[in-house]
């Protein structure tokens, strides 16, 4: 197995001595900036398993986060915090198990319209079970400190991170790569689509069950419409385009650019940021459409004709 | 012409380095929804803000410990709606920006959320536009509640209200967001030790298009009172359907909405009668209410809303008062926040560990395009009167 350097060692190598690097400069705000920073990598990366490779593109995969956060908060008191957590994640799992027998069966927009629906449904479930329990929001009192956290997210992050890479080099990436580029000759010659994609479905679910237990331990409030929010799904879609390949280095080039961005734009304009924001993504999709991968590809090989590789 | 501009500008530059560089400004640090979910609902903050160091400034800045007076800075972020936004900023306004003072962000969410950030960096910060029972089970000292409005001293009021008002039969409706959830759940068996009882009882998501089918139902059960646990946005859709469907219950509590000025605008003489969420008004004895009331309306030509803008303009005053009594120390801050008595548009606040200790829980009443306070009696500026109609 070896490994390519631009495309699996780089990504690796940015997670690990960023998270390293972070803590040094000493304070709160720096920590914070690296626990969200870490958490959207994990996310963008477990959601490249299964809309990179397979190119099933999810819009809902805030679910998974949100299921995570809420077995946590279920069990909070009852059990360890990590605990909690780990059942987050295997409840987050089983869910996309059960849910991607007949998701799993739809293709193209109606999959991507379905994963949308689906996390909107879940938030509504959770809201409707809150009320009956009478449960008004749930606040965490006496949670870790940032510090643990950030080990933690920054560990997630790698996870994700080595996990694309892995995949890509075994049968079941190669398999859903096929899926990819032509499912039904995919099956024809033997690959188990259904199975193969069940299998990257429940695996992209794991680590955004434990970065939505991470979300709620860092604020200390669980409230259904904050943990199951679209706008989570839509930034995981957008930083994928940014980052712009469907490897391991995507999803962190573009959780880099946009965590970073946002934070520079909000700190510094935080009047108009959202415009700015807004404006720089656009020019993105029009002048580098190959997004941040494509641009490190044009400058490594100083060829404005080769190819750059597409998201999906 | 050249040379008498380069001659002005020189000037202005002159004053501009000569001007009494004194003391820097205090720096006032806080994050708010300007987009997203909450967004609508952020302004009736921002401008109370906005109009308190403005009037600061104008008497020649904020009285540090009886010592000196420097003049406000607000420094302002939009934490988006997300509670884990106004994490990071209320970190970034601590430890990199360096405030010299914190105020609170919009709701409840916000503020739980923040909570351990101030606790953390032991960094005093009054709290505004929150309130959940829960508030209490957490630690005093860094952290402070101006709001009476706590579900269950609301559910306690409100029997008091409705029985004053003759009431025998509820139906209740409920928005499904927190607020809502938690003033039901001490509403219902409130109602039943007063022998009220609920004929319709009915929950509804907080993004709700329609509320036909749950107010016909309320039409036929023909109840005394009607009691919308409302959000600003459904609160429009109740009356807008209310009225088309001419509901005749004499008390109608529309929960959350009616405070905010837009909104009596909207409806008009329609709206007369509704009895909402608040313990303000300025048609009182309170000087400091009826000052702030005639600025706000000059300054933003409308009305401030009676809740929001009223909870922020009373954690200014606090804090004002505070920080003339204890300077900018962080100790001693918070020493005569948690055991002073403040002077505010709400009357006298004191502080019993989070929570505020004084102000009575009440409600507030549309009276001909005021709104007075019908409860407690003690506090009143009008009588509770049946609702009129819809005309």
């Amino acid at each position: 197995m070896s490994l390519n350097f631009s495309r699996d060692a780089l990504p690796l190598l940015l997670v690990a001595v960023g998270a390293l690097c972070l803590p040094l400069l000493g304070n709160d705000y720096y920590l914070g900036v690296g626990f969200t920073l870490f958490g959207w990598v994990a996310l963008a990366q477990s959601w490249t398993l299964v809309s990179g490779l397979a190119g099933y593109i999810s819009l809902g995969h805030v679910v998974f986060a949100g299921i995570g956060g809420y077995l946590l908060v279920l069990t909070w008191g009852a059990v360890p915090i990590w605990l909690g957590a780990i059942v987050g994640a295997v409840g987050a799992g089983l869910f996309a198990l059960l849910v991607g027998l007949p998701v799993m069966r739809v293709r193209g927009p109606y999959f991507v319209i379905l994963t949308f629906g689906l996390a909107e449904f879940a938030k509504y479930v959770v809201i409707n079970i809150e009320s009956v329990l009478g449960k008004f929001s749930r606040l965490l009192l006496g949670g870790p400190a940032l510090q643990d956290l950030y080990w933690v997210m920054a560990a997630l992050a790698l996870v994700g991170t080595f996990s694309v890479v892995v995949v890509r080099r075994l049968r079941l990436g190669a398999g859903l790569i096929a899926i990819r580029e032509d499912e039904t000759a995919a099956g024809t010659l033997g690959v188990p689509t259904m199975r193969f994609k069940l299998i990257a479905f429940a695996l992209s679910a794991l680590l955004p069950g434990l970065v939505g237990a991470m979300f709620v331990l860092r604020t200390g409030y669980f409230e259904p419409l904050q943990a199951f929010d679209p706008i989570i799904s839509f930034t995981i879609v957008t930083m994928a385009i940014i980052g712009g390949s469907e490897d391991a280095r995507g999803p962190v080039l573009g959780a880099i650019f946009l965590v970073l961005l946002s934070e520079l734009l909000w700190s510094n304009f935080p009047q108009v940021y959202m415009v700015i924001l807004g404006v720089l993504l656009i020019g993105f999709v029009l002048f580098a459409p190959n997004g941040v991968s494509g641009l490190l590809d044009r400058l490594a090989s100083r060829s404005l004709q080769r190819p750059g590789v597409g998201l999906v | 012409m050249m040379k008498s501009l380069m001659i002005l500008a020189a000037a202005a530059l002159a004053v501009a380095w000569a001007s009494p560089s004194g003391a820097a400004d205090v720096k006032i640090g806080y994050s708010i929804a300007k987009t997203g979910l909450f967004a609508p609902a952020a302004p009736s903050q921002i401008n109370a803000y906005n109009l308190w160091a403005e009037q600061v400034n104008a008497r020649g800045g904020l009285n540090i410990g009886g010592k000196e007076k420097r003049k406000i800075k607000l420094v302002q972020y939009d934490d988006q709606s997300s509670p884990g936004n106004a994490v990071r900023i209320y970190e970034k306004l601590i430890t990199q920006d360096k405030v010299d003072l914190l105020l609170s962000p919009w709701g409840t969410p916000h503020h739980f959320a923040i909570a351990s950030v101030v606790e953390r960096h032991k960094f005093p910060m009054i709290g505004s536009t929150a309130s959940s029972v829960q508030l209490r089970s957490m630690k005093p000292g860094n952290i402070w509640f101006t709001t009476a409005a706590i579900p269950d001293k609301l559910a306690a009021a409100m029997v008091g209200l409705l029985k004053n008002a003759g009431v025998k039969t509820v139906a209740i409706l409920t928005n499904q967001l927190p607020f809502g959830q938690e003033n039901k759940k001490f509403l219902m068996p409130a109602l039943k030790a007063a022998d009220i009882k609920v004929v319709v009882d009915s929950d509804y998501p907080p993004n709700i298009k329609d509320m036909t089918a749950i107010l016909a139902k309320v039409k036929a059960a023909r109840p005394d009172a009607i009691l919308a646990l409302a959000y600003p946005g459904d609160s429009i859709l109740y009356m807008n359907k209310a009225r088309e469907l001419g509901l005749k219950a004499k008390f109608q509590y529309v929960m959350v909405g009616p405070a905010i000025g837009f909104w009596r605008g909207m409806f008009k003489n329609a709206a007369s009668g509704i009895v909402t969420l608040g313990h303000w008004s300025p048609h009182g004895e309170n000087a400091r209410a009826q000052a702030f009331y005639a600025a706000y309306l000059e300054k933003f030509k409308e009305e401030p809303d009676y809740l929001d803008s009223v909870e922020a303009w009373v954690s200014t005053e606090i804090l004002e008062q505070a920080v003339a009594k204890a300077g900018l120390d962080k100790d001693k801050l918070r020493k005569v926040i948690s055991t002073s008595n403040f002077d505010t548009i709400i009357g006298r606040v004191q502080f019993d560990g989070v929570q505020n200790a004084v102000t009575p829980t009440g409600f507030l009443q549309i009276q001909d395009g005021n709104i007075h306070i019908v409860w407690p009696k003690s506090r009143a500026t009008a009588k509770w009167q049946a609702k009129p109609g819809w005309k």
